[in-house]
């Protein structure tokens, strides 16, 4: 399938003076779909984080490449006009703005990239389809419910017309009605133009909808697994747990 | 904004000269000298014998809002208003009213005082915009009297502040008036000191103070606000800053004073600095850190 898009060789990273990440290689394609499953504080969401430059982590070692482009020391905003995005699992309030003039502000960022425009305007008719008028009037993320931040998260990576998106735990939150209808607006916007997909999950519900091509397991800040099968992964991890991840024979290497 | 209705102002006024009068039917409007000559009973409203400034008498509804618009063009100059509003009995109005300098570095003088007089069952919504330049002083002290029944929806908004700025607003309530003030504004190589005072004298009366002031750099905002609770009323005060640079200092002041027993006021003031998270939030979000501050300043400047 071609060149890497994204590319992650050895990384290290260290937040709050503790490494978390022990030397990570990963790499995504153009149009695939992967996952990343591991337990609480094995360091998924450090490397999300930190492949979308928050400054919060430090990077102690290894390197990050973006269509072959070294973006170890690039700023958040400057990943996101190079085509990287995030869905944050638990993003932050913020008063007295109006989601909808954050779309537009997205928008009007996302439209100075060299990245192809999108379909049609997505602060209008996409965002008050997916999400209806009410929503789109309210503060980002203030007193919105679960299902409204994951979908709120979702247009607005949307907005980004991403290259990369990477979903830090959409699915955990949302019941199932919610998750089907996330998973359509994922697979129309984003798989049907060949945005790459990396899946960050704990339940692995997502996965059903959203077939990965590769699924990985990180452990204690390492990724100790890469497997095709994503129903042999969770079959594993659901009757052993991830301790027996480290083991495994059937799926290490 | 406010600015695109001058030329329909009712009340026009650049340096000492009133550029426009705009009276329509039910409506009085008179630069305050000849009002203090016109009207006896306007006198007792003007401390002094006033040298400029604007008055306007309200006496029949209108559906359009009063616009008022005072400016400073010329450098050094030197405003002394004596402004006066005064709106009868059971109307409902709407003012606009403006105070700016037209350039940025005038280094003029802008002291306005103004009584509002809101008769019994009166409804006002006024908004108050300055835009000054960085080397003006400014001092605008109002007080609104509030009749029986009366409601006031003030906002004060002060975007660009001038080197100095004493605002003083004073609000006393009679029975069962309510008020609702909004201060916003951002600091930014000004020295800024409020004083709102709320006065509630009238049984059933109502008062609510809200403060959003951002310090910028080189920015020091003191906000007194306080109430007074004479009468069995409630009033609530929420003082809000948010420090952006190390050059900049916020002190808030609420004072809560009870006098009745059977009142109930409350306060609440924070100072904070700008969520880290959230600006990452917004930086991955593509936004420059310089334009994800100015939306994160927005939104809390927002009311």
């Amino acid at each position: 399938m071609g060149k890497p898009l994204l590319k992650i060789k050895k990384l290290k990273v260290k937040g709050n003076g503790k490494e978390i990440l022990k030397g990570v290689d990963f790499q995504i394609k153009k149009g695939e779909i992967q996952a990343l499953l591991g337990p609480n504080a094995s360091g998924k969401s450090t490397l999300v984080h930190t492949t979308l430059g928050n400054p919060k982590y430090k990077i102690v070692g290894g390197k990050i490449f973006f269509e072959a482009k070294d973006i170890t020391k690039f700023p958040p905003e400057k990943r996101a006009k190079l085509g990287i995005a995030m869905a944050w699992q638990s993003p932050p309030a913020i008063k007295g703005l109006k989601l909808s003039q954050l779309l537009l502000e997205i928008s009007k960022n996302a439209e100075t990239t060299t990245l192809p425009p999108p379909s049609q305007p997505l602060a209008g008719p996409h965002s008050s389809r997916y999400l209806g008028e009410s929503l789109l009037e309210r503060e980002v993320n203030v007193d919105f419910s679960g299902g409204e931040k994951k979908i709120a998260e979702l247009l607005q990576v949307i907005c980004l017309c991403p290259k990369l998106v990477i979903f830090d735990e959409i699915d955990s939150g949302l019941d199932i009605k919610r998750l089907t209808n996330a998973a359509k607006i994922i697979k129309k916007e984003l798989v049907n133009k060949k945005v790459s997909i990396l899946l960050i999950t704990h339940s692995g519900a997502i996965l059903n909808f959203l077939r990965p091509n590769i699924t990985n397991v990180m452990v204690d800040g390492k990724i100790i697994c890469q497997e095709k099968d994503y129903k042999k992964v969770l079959k594993i991890i659901k009757k052993y747990g991830y301790e027996k991840c480290k083991k495994c024979k059937l799926l290490a290497g | 904004m406010a600015m695109k209705n001058v030329k329909s102002a009712n009340y026009w006024q650049v340096d000492h000269k009133v550029r426009n009068i705009f009276e329509v039917k039910g409506i009085t409007v008179l630069s305050s000298p000849r009002a203090w000559e016109k009207f006896d009973w306007a006198r007792k409203w003007f401390e002094e014998k006033p040298k400029e400034g604007y008055f306007i008498w309200v006496k029949k509804q209108v559906d359009f809002p009063l616009v008022t618009c005072i400016t400073i063009a010329t450098p050094k100059i030197s405003q002394n208003l004596n402004n006066l509003l005064v709106i009868e009995k059971g109307i409902k109005a709407k003012a606009i009213v403006t105070c700016n300098a037209a350039e940025n570095k005038l280094c003029g003088k802008h002291r306005a005082k103004g009584k509002l007089i809101l008769k019994d069952d009166v409804s006002l919504e006024y908004n108050h915009f300055h835009k000054w330049g960085e080397k003006d002083f400014v001092s605008p002290d109002y007080e609104f009297i509030l009749g029986r029944n009366s409601q006031l929806l003030y906002t004060y908004q002060n975007l660009f502040p001038p080197e100095n700025l004493q605002l003083k607003t004073t609000i006393y309530s009679n029975e069962n008036s309510s008020s609702k003030l909004n201060f916003i504004i951002n600091g930014l190589n000004s020295n800024i000191r409020i004083q709102d005072l709320i006065f509630l004298k009238g049984k059933s009366s109502q008062g609510i103070a809200r403060l959003r002031l951002a310090g910028r750099e080189n920015s020091q905002i003191e906000a007194i606000s306080k109430i007074f609770a004479q009468a069995p009323s409630k009033g609530h005060l929420d003082c809000r800053g948010l420090l952006l640079d190390r050059t900049a200092k916020i002190s808030l002041i609420p004072e809560i004073v009870c006098q009745n027993k059977d009142a109930q006021i409350t306060h609440e003031a924070s100072i904070g600095k700008i969520s880290e998270e959230e600006l990452t939030y917004l930086r991955m979000r593509g936004l420059s850190e310089t334009e994800a501050i100015d939306l994160i300043v927005s939104g809390f400047l927002n009311i």
